[in-house]
């Protein structure tokens, strides 16, 4: 990548990124003395981006309202649900002691969790040598690479449905796992973070004798936490969330991830709708958590600069 | 894969409290770990773990079985399967239930293709031939259904020697479910449509369905017969294929394995010319769905209302509906109405004696309960069942019994059966013709075109 | 304008002690790491495209072993000729066009807003931001339910505001895709309306005192300054989107299946269609490669104006 685009990057990234702190007040247009159209494209502003927040809200609540109504209540539309405020938890304990809800979480914690080690390690690994070392054909595997970030793996589906079959690993876990590893992305930001990190730790160890594996495990990775974590978390909610591949990859109802096991819901719930408005909560609620407790980690990651997608 | 786009982080050199972000970190990866150890140390989490990992079978002794049946047949299935679990000594069974239509065959087809199929599976008969010639179904020869105590013999003949292919049987036939009228007591006895028991006077030609239908509206003040029009392309079909089949002369409307249209024009122009007049003339009604068609019945808007007999348990559950059920009458020349039937098949996989013996424990299970299953207002294709007092009692089930020896099911091809893309091409031009949105020709011409892309496409099977 | 650089990229070294390693151990090591990934690579994205290009060739079925007869170009003809599959092109464009604009100007306004009053970012990244995380199944079975004929919130609002018998939206061909690009909105607009609130801070407050010392309005302030300045994150963002249309294939297939008939059917679910249902592989091939050309175009285009706008930072 040229010089330019990573100088491009930091200066980008300098400031902050988007903090969990408030951003400087007066970010935006300002009006130097008098204040009172001031305050009243405040006022609007605030007007606006609260009617906006709650509109946005509705949905969700609207699903958790629902799910703590009783089915019966529910099937008889939204006058009802407004009506009747009995919260109940019958739904949650339905799914929750009916057993298919936790093979779909365990899909999903084993698959999202091996695919983030594998592409994470992986990635980086091939990311360092092309940041630090010299090979013949460098050059080449980097342009590959850069063009496998046009590649849209949707597209693929059905040549890998086709391959998982051949080697017998439809219906694995790993038919959700392997096709989710080459994550170009993550070798792209890893070689960018690499090449803008100082050589001077890597020379002290070289000096104390260290190969470059060694260097890599105990001196750059260390150093490299930060884009770790965000990898690792976007790696996650992508693998998480992906429906497309273990929907036509695993059709044990045993094995199949949260988004599958959500998707064959509305046909096997029937007139269930409490049930089935809880399952997407449940279905939900993992990255919900996840997303409270590494929030700013997400969004940095998410706001973070050279987009590619 | 990613639902979304991704990103890079912000490239800044490494800062920040580094034991802070270690020891949340910490937590978090090892409250994922203890979680997912908890959840493979819990229950069944160990085996399904080791299947997802290592391919091993899930759960072994089990008896898998999927099926499509959703609402009224759903709840009865479900029914029927507590009957069976309740049995001494049977195996563990484990039910899964998947959208009608496309999605269901879909996921059976990938389940075997990818080596985990059910044990047993639901499948219309006209798409289980396919699923036979796509090499995805076990034969079900003579030995197979005397592990169960059954024979050939046993079952419907025309169910049985309509899911043969090539001579060889693939699917168990369960019930047949043909198209059927319903009629409103109430409305029909105002309307003087009822002969001295109370029961339907038959009605005969299209003059008789018209006169029927104008008696009918002028006690209704709305229409006379309602059937579905609008988003519901397998009924459009289903009342089209009816009327068309008792036509003498009219032809299936594909041959040679799907590779020909080989529908009779005039017939089906003529036939969609009086659908598409009664509509117009309101004696129909143009725009009503599934559920709309039905409700008009029910609230005495309509004296008649044309539906597959399934829905008799949704019209028993109206408070206050008396209403009856009769094969459709003959408006041409012969007796004939659109149907399919549903069947047990055994997808293809490695089956031992042991696997072999539960699979059809349960099918004979499930057989054993058709008087059950005829409650819902199917016609068992089990002939113990079939001629039995009780179900000669079961009323008004036994009334349009006989519409079963009649029925024509849809004409074999890879791209056709009960919610196949050919009803759904056909039965969308049938509905607009209802709708009065296109001409008989028009109509036809666009699913001609439609579906000659697929008569000329090689068969995939 | 730009924020003044950082140190230069490639960090200055130490005062190198010993000699670098052979090239061939370079080597060696090079490859040893890069070959895990690389394996991977060639499996599950290069021969996977190889293999879409040779099966569109052929009539391959997914019940039958091997490639089937050699069928040239018949598989692309079929597709062409088609009208389900322009009519999936053109649903497909149908969602970009009801998607992209109000995705990215919603957004826009959002965040400048948010970037206004300062305060409450956590109320409105709660809001905006959450359901962009969730899984598409759920937002999914949360809106089809809000979507229910007649008796779901939308159709008793609108029976509230007076509308008589309110048409069900994922059941009425015209309605459908409206239902879900909304849906869709609601559930992505997070992700750029964080990619403005970091471009909005990157506008340094000195720019915007200059200008309003100067007399300028609030309203000419961001019209001069905020949108001039956030245009790059807007082509950014403009394309990402249109990039992520074109794969569309979750909310369709759950809230509609394609349906009603075929009028929100898209690309990518008449090529999961065609394989899956139908069998044919090959012919899902020749409609796979033919939405990659499309997707690789707009690929293309993206990087063309990347590095257009990044000669022309360099030069300004």
């Amino acid at each position: 990548m040229s010089t330019s685009s990573l100088q491009e990057n930091r200066r980008r990234s300098r400031s902050s990124g988007v903090s969990a702190a408030a951003p400087p007040l007066g970010a935006g247009p300002s009006t130097a003395g008098g204040d009172r159209s001031g305050r009243v494209f405040n006022v609007v502003s605030w007007i606006v981006l609260v009617v906006s927040a709650v509109l946005w809200l509705i949905p969700s609540l609207w699903a958790v309202k629902t799910s703590l109504t009783p089915n019966s209540t529910s099937a008889l539309g939204t006058g009802p649900i407004l009506r009747d405020w009995r919260l109940t938890f019958e739904s949650y304990a339905t799914l929750l002691r009916g057993g298919d809800l936790w093979n779909w979480y365990l899909a999903s914690a084993v698959t999202s969790v091996v695919s983030v080690l594998l592409t994470v390690v992986l990635g980086s690994m091939a990311a360092y040598a092309l940041s630090r070392l010299q090979f013949r054909g460098r050059k080449l595997v980097f342009l590959l690479i850069l063009g496998g970030i046009m590649i849209p793996p949707q597209v693929l589906i059905v040549p890998i449905f086709q391959e998982l079959d051949v080697v017998g690993l439809l219906n694995t876990y790993w038919a959700v796992i392997l096709p989710q590893v080459p994550a170009v992305i993550v070798v792209f930001v890893f070689k960018q973070f690499f090449d803008g990190l100082p050589k001077d730790f890597e020379e002290a160890a070289r000096i104390d004798g260290a190969g470059f594996w060694t260097t890599y495990r105990l001196v750059v990775m260390p150093l490299s936490k930060p884009v770790i974590g965000a990898m690792s978390i976007i790696t996650f909610v992508g693998v998480w969330n992906n429906l497309i591949l273990p929907l036509f990859v695993l059709s044990n109802p045993k094995l199949i991830t949260i988004p599958v096991g959500l998707a064959t819901v509305q046909g096997s719930f029937g007139q269930r709708l409490s049930d089935i408005q809880a399952s997407s909560i449940l279905g939900a609620l993992p990255l919900v958590i996840l997303f409270l407790l590494f929030q700013r980690r997400i969004v940095e990651g998410v706001a973070g600069s050279g987009l590619k997608g | 894969m990613t639902g979304a786009p991704a990103a890079s982080p912000p490239l800044r050199s490494p800062a920040g409290s580094r034991t802070g972000r270690l020891s949340r970190r910490a937590l978090v990866g090892g409250g994922l770990a203890l979680g997912t150890g908890l959840l493979a140390g819990g229950l069944s989490g160990c085996s399904t773990l080791a299947a997802g990992m290592a391919g091993a079978e899930v759960a072994p002794g089990t008896v898998t079985y999927w099926n499509l049946f959703g609402g009224g047949d759903g709840a009865r299935m479900q029914a029927m399967e507590d009957v069976y679990r309740a049995g001494p000594g049977t195996p563990a069974l484990q039910a899964a239930t998947f959208t009608w239509g496309n999605p269901y065959y879909t996921k059976v087809s990938l389940a075997t293709l990818g080596d985990a199929p059910p044990d047993v599976a639901v499948s219309h008969l006209t798409r289980s031939t396919n699923l036979a010639q796509a090499g995805l179904l076990t034969e079900i020869t003579d030995d197979v259904l005397a592990v169960a105590g059954l024979r050939a013999a046993d079952f419907s003949q025309k169910a049985w020697e309509a899911q043969q292919v090539e001579g060889r049987s693939y699917a168990i036939p369960f019930d047949t479910h043909p198209f059927v009228l319903y009629y409103n007591l109430e409305v029909c006895e105002r309307a003087g449509l009822l002969d001295s028991d109370g029961s339907l006077q038959p009605i005969r030609g299209v003059d008789g369905w018209e006169s029927a239908l104008r008696a009918a509206r002028e006690v209704t003040g709305a229409f006379g017969a309602s059937v579905a029009t609008i988003a519901d392309p397998a009924t459009s079909w289903r009342w089209f294929q009816s009327l068309y089949s008792q036509r003498a002369g009219s032809t299936p409307w594909l041959g040679d394995g799907g590779r020909e249209l080989t529908y009779d024009r005039e017939l089906t122009l003529d036939t969609l010319d009086h659908v598409q007049s009664w509509t117009q003339q309101g004696l129909m009604p143009t725009n009503t769905d599934y559920a709309g068609s039905q409700t008009l019945m029910f609230s005495g808007q309509s004296a008649f209302y044309l539906q597959g007999e399934w829905e008799i348990t949704t019209a028993q559950s109206i408070e206050g509906l008396e209403f009856g059920m009769v094969p459709l009458p003959v408006l041409y020349d012969q007796p004939a109405q659109q149907g399919d039937s549903h069947t047990f098949v055994l997808p293809a996989m490695e089956r031992n004696d042991e696997q072999l013996q539960r699979a059809m424990g349960f099918v004979r299970s499930m057989l054993d309960q058709s008087i059950t299953w005829a409650e819902g207002g199917h016609v068992p294709a089990y002939l113990p069942t079939l001629r039995s007092e009780e179900y000669r009692e079961l009323e008004p089930q036994s009334s349009y019994a006989e519409a079963a020896d009649t029925v024509v099911y849809d004409a074999p091809a890879w791209y056709s059966g009960s919610g196949s893309t050919f009803e759904n091409i056909i039965g969308a031009q049938i509905g607009l013709v209802q709708q009065g949105l296109a001409s008989p020709a028009t109509a036809l011409e666009s699913a001609r075109s439609q579906l000659l892309t697929y008569a000329n496409t090689p068969s995939p099977l | 304008m730009t924020a003044p650089t950082l140190a230069s990229p490639r960090a200055a070294t130490s005062t190198s002690a010993g000699p670098p390693p052979r090239r061939s151990s370079q080597a060696r090591s090079a490859w040893l790491f890069v070959a895990p990934f690389g394996l991977f690579y060639l499996l599950f994205l290069v021969w996977p495209v190889a293999y879409m290009f040779i099966t569109s060739l052929f009539d391959t079925s997914l019940v039958r072993p091997g490639f089937g007869d050699f069928v040239g170009l018949a598989n692309y003809r079929e597709m062409l000729t088609k009208p389900e599959f322009w009519s999936a092109l053109w649903h497909t464009v149908q969602f970009t066009l009801y998607t992209v604009p109000p995705l990215v100007v919603l957004a826009f306004v959002f965040a400048v807003l948010a970037n206004q009053v300062g305060r409450g970012e956590w109320l409105f990244r709660l809001a905006f931001f959450v359901p962009f995380i969730l899984p598409s199944a759920a937002i999914a079975l949360i809106w089809s339910f809000i979507y229910t004929p007649s008796t779901g919130l939308w159709n008793s609002l609108q029976a509230a505001l007076g509308v008589e018998s309110p048409s069900p939206v994922l059941g009425t061909p015209d309605l459908a895709m409206i239902g879900i690009a909304i849906t869709t909105v609601w559930w992505t607009i997070g992700f750029n309306f964080i990619l403005y609130l970091a471009g909005l801070q990157d506008i340094p407050r000195e720019v915007y005192e200059a200008a309003s010392v100067d007399g300028a309005s609030r309203w000419q302030q961001i019209r001069s300054i905020t949108i001039p300045m956030l245009s790059r994150t807007t082509t950014l963002v403009v394309l990402l989107q249109i990039i992520a249309s074109l794969k569309i294939f979750d909310q369709v297939y759950l809230m509609t299946g394609g349906g009603p008939g075929i009028s929100t059917q898209v690309l990518l679910g008449l090529v999961t269609t065609t394989a899956f249902t139908d069998y044919r592989v090959g012919a899902a091939s020749a409609a796979s490669v033919l939405l990659f050309l499309v997707i690789l175009l707009v690929t293309l285009v993206r990087q063309v104006v990347e590095r257009f706008q990044q000669r022309k930072d360099v030069t300004s």
